[in-house]
């Protein structure tokens, strides 16, 4: 008897049928799905940045999304499949999704007072009030808060006596409440009362949002740059709970590609502005100029004297060296605005 | 475009719908899916696509010149010429950076300086599988295995959008007799595709990410947070999710080219009931494990010219076959722990030692999951520092019941000789295409709830 060739290979035992009924099978599923989810389809074909995907996604999401919103599928889908979620669900107050956040508007009245918050003391030659001890942590953001959260929370497992929470939402963005809301995220964050905040999170961004007249503005123009802000104001005087967490907001490094270094552009001057009233308890560490002095893209830098490859081959993110180097930078101003760090 | 997404559920339907209406005309049908192919790689990035194409005619070029002719010779020399292109071109992509910052590294230890520029190039996705579904075709084509296909044939071949960026790495003598003849309309597995395509989502989203999300991850990256019985539950986990994560994409992969009216062959025998590490490599990445064996172990010399050179061969094969898998010392250090094993097994097989089959067992499992540190693990110091306190005692932070019950449940259901899963196969294939969509869409609605706010992790092997 001949050794059969492995290489060729047998078909699937069982069942044949017609591939009409292939077709009516997935043509179901697909029907099912759309009516089910979708509003989910078309809200994330809404909130996705432009281009083909985007118009194929609101091509099939818009009428879904009619469709689904005059039937109860999706709410009846929610509530049987709500026990398989791993999330609490994010409800209550301070979502962006609702109300659009109002930026700045000139003519409002008197404009707001300046108060001491917008000092940071030792920027004026004052000595930096410390917080008397850091226990625990909240690196965040999306997935540039990675591999950053790891390299932080080894470091403070070697000095013992801090609780590291490493929270990455990977794809979401503050410009889109389509997969987090981070207005809500945010107030839930912060009512587990960390002592300290990191946030890095903009590799997303670029959605466009909903003005306070109800227009939507595309990035990333000064209106795009001003809900921003004002959505970035928001989360950093949620997490800085009146002074009682200091809250560390990292600026974005820039990217390898020319359109998403305007995208950087945007976002840096308006978390720069955001901060403005919070300096005495929001830091705003400038990751832009350590890995990218004059807004230049570096892949490798010079650290601890040596060439050193710091970021991700996307050109978006930083490697491991280049987190190291990050987490130099915030655990240097942990120390400083801290009396004590776990222990 | 990755398979648990909304642009794929758009984009597989009417790939479906269009692949069947032209499946009758062959002239129409190739190009058409190899533009659809296309259009499923370029969602990572359009330029990967040059990248593809380039491969493409570059091997096609070398398969027709090799079979022009007739001199060995020249044969041998256009054959060497194509698979050196192919692994520059993945070392560039793949390994320059590492390569660069090693070499870099010894020779400013001994005052050369750094002479090596350093870069970080993008990664093309899938340009593993590519590469080495190029080799093997041009490969055979001078082994005589088989002959050139025709240019959109063998473009279809390296392009097909089911096993395109993270295989299984099928081969051109699998696949291209399927392009000869249209596919048979009134033979489709649709329930077999069914059942993959739905068991493979919810290894890979159910099961791999809620691993990763709830123990590995938190394990893996601050070891030296936890005690041993977080650790080992991190260890085990980890197998579980590195299995479910890779063979729910080549589940998927297999179900969606039934419907298509494709076969792939096989790439996971339920690995976690090996015996011996042979029997593992046989289970485990199976078309991987026949890569390596037929185009680097096999021209090594194999098995041929002693035992020496035997164990030579396995060690450099399973050290490059980890280097594959990442340019780290890590993947590196996993592949020959795994070299080491087999020729240690072999060292003892010939002596007849042989234990019982549950020692056997029990040895292989744990010499693979103790490997797989290394190959999760950062870096190595992370990796040690894992070891390290594998015996440290300490309280059970992350046990729960859900999750202890599928870590064990996993590896326990491949050490069974019955599956149930099987049964539960045959009854859903004699569903009526109604019910299976119906029952399809249940189980991705309920397997889309189990995804956190922290979204979809990428598939683990999407970065090999």
């Amino acid at each position: 008897m001949t050794k059969k060739d492995p290489y060729i290979l047998d078909r699937p035992t069982g069942r044949r049928l017609r591939a009409r009924d292939a077709l009516v099978c997935v043509g179901v599923a697909v029907v099912l799905l759309l009516l089910i989810e979708g509003p989910s389809i078309r809200n994330t074909g809404r909130e996705m940045s432009s281009g083909v995907e985007r118009t194929v996604v609101r091509a099939v999401g818009e009428p879904a999304g009619w469709a689904g919103d005059r039937l109860p599928l999706s709410d009846a889908a929610d509530s049987m499949t709500g026990w398989l979620s791993p999330d609490d669900k994010l409800t209550g107050p301070g979502g962006f999704q609702n109300a659009a956040v109002a930026a700045p508007q000139p003519g409002d009245g008197a404009p707001a007072p300046i108060t001491p918050d917008y000092f940071d003391p030792s920027a004026i030659g004052g000595k930096t009030r410390q917080l008397p001890k850091l226990t625990k942590l909240l690196v965040t953001g999306d997935s540039m808060s990675q591999p950053l959260d790891a390299e932080l929370a080894r470091r403070l497992a070697d000095t013992g006596g801090v609780q590291t929470v490493r929270d990455a939402h990977l794809g979401t963005a503050i410009s889109t409440t389509d997969l987090v809301d981070w207005g809500k995220l945010s107030v839930r964050h912060a009512a587990k009362t960390p002592d300290a905040v990191v946030m890095f999170i903009g590799a997303n961004d670029a959605f466009p949002m909903s003005k306070p007249d109800g227009k939507t503005v595309n990035c990333c123009g000064p209106d795009w740059a001003a809900v921003y802000a004002a959505r970035v104001r928001r989360m950093m005087d949620t997490y800085r709970r009146d002074g009682a967490t200091r809250v560390y907001w990292l600026s974005l490094p820039y990217p390898r590609g020319s359109a998403r270094q305007t995208i950087v552009r945007t976002v840096n001057a308006a978390i720069a502005v955001a901060a403005q009233p919070f300096r005495s308890q929001v830091r705003v560490l400038d990751m832009a100029s350590v890995f990218t002095p004059g807004q230049r893209f570096r892949t490798a830098m010079t650290v601890n004297g040596k060439a050193t490859i710091v970021r991700h081959p996307d050109g978006i993110h930083l490697n491991a060296a280049g987190a190291r180097v990050a987490a130099e930078l915030v655990t240097a101003r942990l120390r400083a605005d801290f009396k004590s760090i776990g222990g | 475009m990755v398979f648990p997404t909304v642009e794929f559920a758009i984009f597989f339907p009417i790939v479906l719908a269009l692949s069947w209406a032209l499946m009758s005309r062959q002239h129409v049908w190739k190009p058409f899916m190899l533009a659809a192919s296309y259009v499923f790689y370029s969602a990572a990035n359009p330029l990967f696509c040059l990248l593809l194409a380039g491969v493409t005619l570059g091997n096609q070029a070398a398969s027709k010149l090799i079979h022009g002719s007739e001199d060995e010779h020249f044969r041998r020399r256009i054959v060497i010429a194509a698979v050196a292109l192919n692994l520059i071109t993945l070392g560039v992509f793949k390994y320059y950076g590492f390569f660069a910052t090693e070499v870099n590294g010894v020779l400013d230890s001994v005052g050369l300086g750094l002479p090596v520029p350093l870069a970080a190039i993008a990664l093309p996705i899938g340009i593993s599988f590519i590469v080495f579904q190029a080799i093997s075709y041009t490969v055979d084509v001078k082994r005589r295995v088989i002959e050139p296909a025709s240019t959109i044939d063998a473009a279809l071949y390296l392009s097909f959008f089911s096993h395109l960026v993270a295989g299984p790495i099928v081969r051109a003598r699998e696949f291209l007799p399927q392009l000869a003849t249209p596919r048979d309309p009134r033979n489709v597995a649709l329930g077999a595709g069914v059942f993959l395509i739905t068991v493979g989502l919810i290894k890979k989203v159910a099961i791999a990410d809620s691993l990763a999300r709830e123990v590995v991850d938190p394990v893996f990256a601050v070891p030296q947070a936890y005690a041993a019985p977080d650790l080992a539950l991190a260890a085990y986990g980890y197998a579980v999710q590195v299995f479910c994560d890779f063979s729910g994409y080549t589940d998927i992969a297999i179900g969606t080219a039934l419907l298509l009216g494709f076969v792939f062959p096989q790439n996971f025998r339920a690995p976690f009931g090996a015996t011996s590490f042979r029997d593992l490599w046989q289970r485990w990445h199976i078309t991987l494990s026949r890569f390596l064996r037929d185009f680097l172990y096999i021209p090594l010399g194999g098995n041929r010219g002693g035992k020496l050179k035997t164990a030579r061969n396995v060690m450099i094969t399973m050290t490059l076959g980890g280097l594959w898998h990442g340019a780290a010392w890590g993947p590196i250090l996993w592949g020959a722990i795994h070299g080491t094993a087999l020729v240690s097994e072999q060292f003892f097989r010939e002596r007849e030692w042989r234990p019982p089959k549950w020692l056997r067992w029990f040895i292989v499992f744990h010499v693979f999951v103790l490997a797989l540190v290394f190959f999760r693990a950062a870096t190595l110091d992370i990796a040690i520092t894992f070891l390290g306190r594998l015996l440290e005692p300490g309280p059970a932070t992350l046990w729960t019941f859900p999750i202890v019950a599928v870590v064990v449940g996993m590896i326990a259901y491949q050490c069974v000789p019955q599956r149930p899963l099987d049964a539960l196969r045959v009854r859903i294939e004699q569903l009526h295409p109604v019910a299976l969509g119906a029952s399809m869409a249940t189980v991705i609605l309920l397997v889309a709830a189990t995804v956190s706010s922290q979204g979809v992790p990428p598939f683990i092997y999407f970065q090999f």
